[in-house]
């Protein structure tokens, strides 16, 4: 039903953000938050892609001079902690503050400000790590950096801590983003939306946080304990003093290893909603795909000693993580499976986030079926730090991630603007960049099983490398033109772009309910869900309640497994403590890099900002 | 600041320059080695490779203390090079260890007095298993 105008402008009024730079430094909108932190991957996706043609470029012919040694290692070590920690988990983390409250139909997150600060963190991280660039003080081990080559003795100077204080912000910022997320969508949802009536998207955001949530403390832990041997000479990682080594190979790979899955499962959440829509019917064996990302989610904290192959453990250990790594390719065939048979099954619609997911679909059983390859520990010995392995993370990663999230960035860029992207120029970039991706990368494969190692500058002629090496080199600059026009088309359409109006696929998910693009307080009513899919309920309207206040920020709290309404819970307004608290936390991370009184001293003034943002706001706080 | 943080992290690894010895206190180029991390931390391992460390490690007394600020010959960089290269009697480091090293070594040396000893002890930790005096045979 179409609501009163009085109403509309009740709740913009509610909802509005302060006007200009204020509003801007202060707001606590889910979908500004959203947008900044994916303005801010894909900005820096493009710049580590840069690096990467740079890298590319070295290496199409042997004995290349563009760069020495020392600019490769900081190239492979930027791009590659870029597009880890400040590219692919941020990117999935906005998308999960962009959807999660529309899709559950709620005005905001259940806590607006930790998302603010979320975000401010982030940014401080990826501050701290262009801006050292931009110093000359790349850090330049690598995108896990081992003891002892990172320890004292070996890293000199500051170019390691800054790289494990980059981690520290991010993993901050990303825990703070992840409790936001699984608490939203276990106590937010709206009336009638059961755990069984959850649509995937939520399943996948909800795993991937619980996932964030246990993995990040041991990367903060061991990236910690990395700086206390640099700065104050402990002996964590030092065997002749006590410590021991692996350690820090053991605690990376435990955070490192479900990493790769908190990148994924969230992409299985974008092609579960686009193969459903787009199929036009609704997602067969929901269950079974929702099971499947639950023992993903399990199975990804047992599989962490396979990146240790190498390194000399107990036979028996490997074997046992051999198979647990082959298990894991049973749960994420049966997701492959299950979208398969919704595509047979429904009425396919080729427009472009669905070839997304079917250049998704090829691109991952290929790094899906080297994986399982990688998998076996006596033949990862002779694979492990070659190219091979180089082709197989580029496959699950910009295959099993990130065509899906250009896919869900042209499926919901009409909901975030209110404008279609172009066809055809979505056509042309999806062929670029998957076809380019795939003439880029499928060659590594090949130099891996000839020898090349990854992580090496240069190489002599007569390896036999060359060609395979100038057709990878060819196809990055394919794919990096695909991907210019991918950004040139989403520009040109944000401003010349047809209108959509709010539905323009026919979506199945609540988040089509509202209007494009989305206002600031997201549904006018509370939505009432009784079916997975409660926008196909034939011709007949959705299903609304009253109730929560609309002249002040509220929001409504169900229960975590049946959604029975509970209580009605104030929604936070726009603050500047969330900033002022990131700044303080900043200051303090990056001053803990040349002393450890930092942290004593650093924590007055982020006490100070955290108290002013907790200080109380009810109206009664002056009398009891 | 920022200027100095750069030449300070600034990493070269490669064929470098034939070198000559500091001509006077004013070289330039003693900042490029004496205010560079990197350099200096190459100087601490010719400090265990060359046996420096045998004579001037922890615990040395009088004039071998290079952690105490007090120079026996001068502390400039040209001194200190110079008391190194031609200062050991037969040992004649100027003659066994090539030019580049010696620049290296003579500002290690001179930083020595900022390293807290737990930092260095912890150093040597890491480079425990790595050979040092006699057992080295130079780079390979």
């Amino acid at each position: 039903m179409r609501p009163e105008q009085t109403r509309l402008d009740r709740l913009s009024l509610t909802w509005r953000d302060p006007p200009g730079l204020w509003g801007f430094l202060t707001t606590v909108d889910h979908k500004r938050i959203a947008a900044r932190y994916i303005v801010t991957a894909l900005l820096l996706m493009f710049l580590a892609g840069m690096l990467a043609l740079d890298m590319r470029w070295q290496l199409s012919t042997p004995e290349n001079v563009r760069m020495g040694p020392q600019l490769y290692n900081e190239s492979f070590s930027l791009h590659g902690s870029t597009m880890l920690f400040l590219v692919s988990v941020p990117v999935m983390e906005a998308m999960a503050f962009w959807l999660v409250p529309l899709m559950l139909g709620q005005r905001n997150m259940a806590f607006p400000r930790l998302g603010a600060f979320s975000y401010w963190l982030y940014l401080g991280g990826v501050l701290t790590l262009w801006i050292s660039h931009a110093l000359d003080i790349t850090p330049d081990l690598g995108w896990f950096e081992y003891p002892p080559l990172s320890g004292p003795a070996y890293a000199p100077g500051h170019r390691a801590d800054i790289w494990a204080q980059m981690i520290t912000f991010t993993e901050v910022a990303a825990l703070a983003a992840s409790v936001n997320v699984a608490a939203t969508i276990l106590k937010m949802r709206p009336p009638g939306m059961t755990l069984a009536r959850m649509p995937v998207f939520l399943w996948a955001m909800l795993v991937a946080s619980i996932m964030t949530i246990l993995s990040m403390p041991a990367i903060m832990l061991v990236t910690s304990m990395l700086i206390a041997d640099r700065l104050v000479s402990t002996h964590f990682f030092s065997p002749a003093g006590g410590g021991d080594v692996l350690l820090f190979q053991h605690l990376f790979w435990f955070f490192g290893h479900p990493e790769v899955y908190i990148i994924f499962v969230p992409a299985t959440g974008f092609v579960s909603a686009i193969v459903e829509t787009f199929s036009r019917r609704p997602l067969f064996g929901h269950s079974v795909i929702v099971l499947a990302i639950l023992s993903i989610g399990a199975l990804a904290f047992g599989l962490w000693v396979h990146h240790m192959f190498a390194v000399g453990l107990p036979r028996l250990g490997n074997n046992f993580y051999t198979a647990a790594s082959m298990a894991i390719a049973l749960p994420a065939g049966l997701q492959i499976f299950c979208w398969i048979a919704t595509i047979w099954s429904g009425r396919p619609w080729l427009a472009t986030p669905m070839l997304w997911v079917i250049g998704f679909v090829t691109t991952f059983v290929i790094g899906g079926l080297s994986g399982v390859m990688t998998a076996s520990a006596a033949l990862d010995l002779q694979l492990t730090d070659s190219y091979f392995i180089v082709a197989h993370f580029h496959y699950v990663l910009v295959g099993g991630a990130m065509f899906p999230l250009f896919g869900a960035f042209c499926y919901w860029y009409p909901k975030a603007t209110g404008r279609m992207m172009s066809e055809r120029w979505g056509r042309i970039a999806f062929a670029l960049i998957v076809g380019g991706f795939n003439l880029g990368f499928f060659p590594m494969h090949l130099l891996g099983l000839l020898g090349m190692p990854r992580r090496v500058y240069t190489y002599p002629a007569g390896m036999g490398w060359e060609r395979l090496n100038q057709v990878a080199t060819l196809g990055s600059v394919i794919a990096v033109a695909g991907g210019l026009v991918f950004v040139a088309n989403a520009l040109v359409c944000y401003w010349r772009g047809a209108p959509s109006g709010p539905d323009p696929w026919g979506g199945s998910t609540l988040e089509w309910a509202g209007e494009a693009p989305a206002p600031s307080w997201n549904l006018a009513y509370t939505p009432m869900v009784d079916s997975l899919t409660p926008m196909w309920n034939g011709a007949a309207p959705l299903r609304v309640a009253d109730g929560v206040a609309i002249e002040r920020r509220e929001v409504l709290i169900t229960s975590v497994t049946d959604a029975d309404p509970l209580y009605r819970q104030k929604s936070a307004s726009p603050s500047i403590w969330p900033l002022l608290s990131a700044l303080a936390v900043s200051v303090m991370f990056i001053a803990s890099i040349f002393t450890p009184w930092a942290i004593v001293v650093g924590a007055v003034p982020i006490g100070a900002a955290l108290t002013g943002w907790f200080w109380p706001q009810r109206p009664r706080r002056n009398r009891g | 600041m920022l200027l100095c943080g750069c030449s300070s992290e600034a990493r070269e690894v490669g064929p470098t320059v034939p070198q000559t010895a500091p001509i006077g206190e004013q070289d330039p180029r003693i900042a490029y080695y004496q205010d560079n991390f990197g350099q200096v931390a190459q100087g601490g391992r010719y400090f265990l490779y060359y046996g420096c460390a045998g004579c001037h490690g922890d615990g040395a007394q009088g004039a071998r203390d290079l952690t105490d600020g007090r120079w026996k010959r001068g502390g400039g960089f040209a001194a200190v090079f110079t008391s190194i290269a031609h200062g050991h009697g037969d040992r004649a480091y100027a003659t066994r260890i090539p030019v580049e090293p010696l620049w290296q070594l003579t500002a290690y040396a001179r930083d020595l007095q900022r390293h807290m000893p737990e930092k260095r002890r912890r150093q040597a930790l890491d480079q425990q298993a790595e050979p040092r005096g006699a057992a080295w045979w130079g780079p390979q």
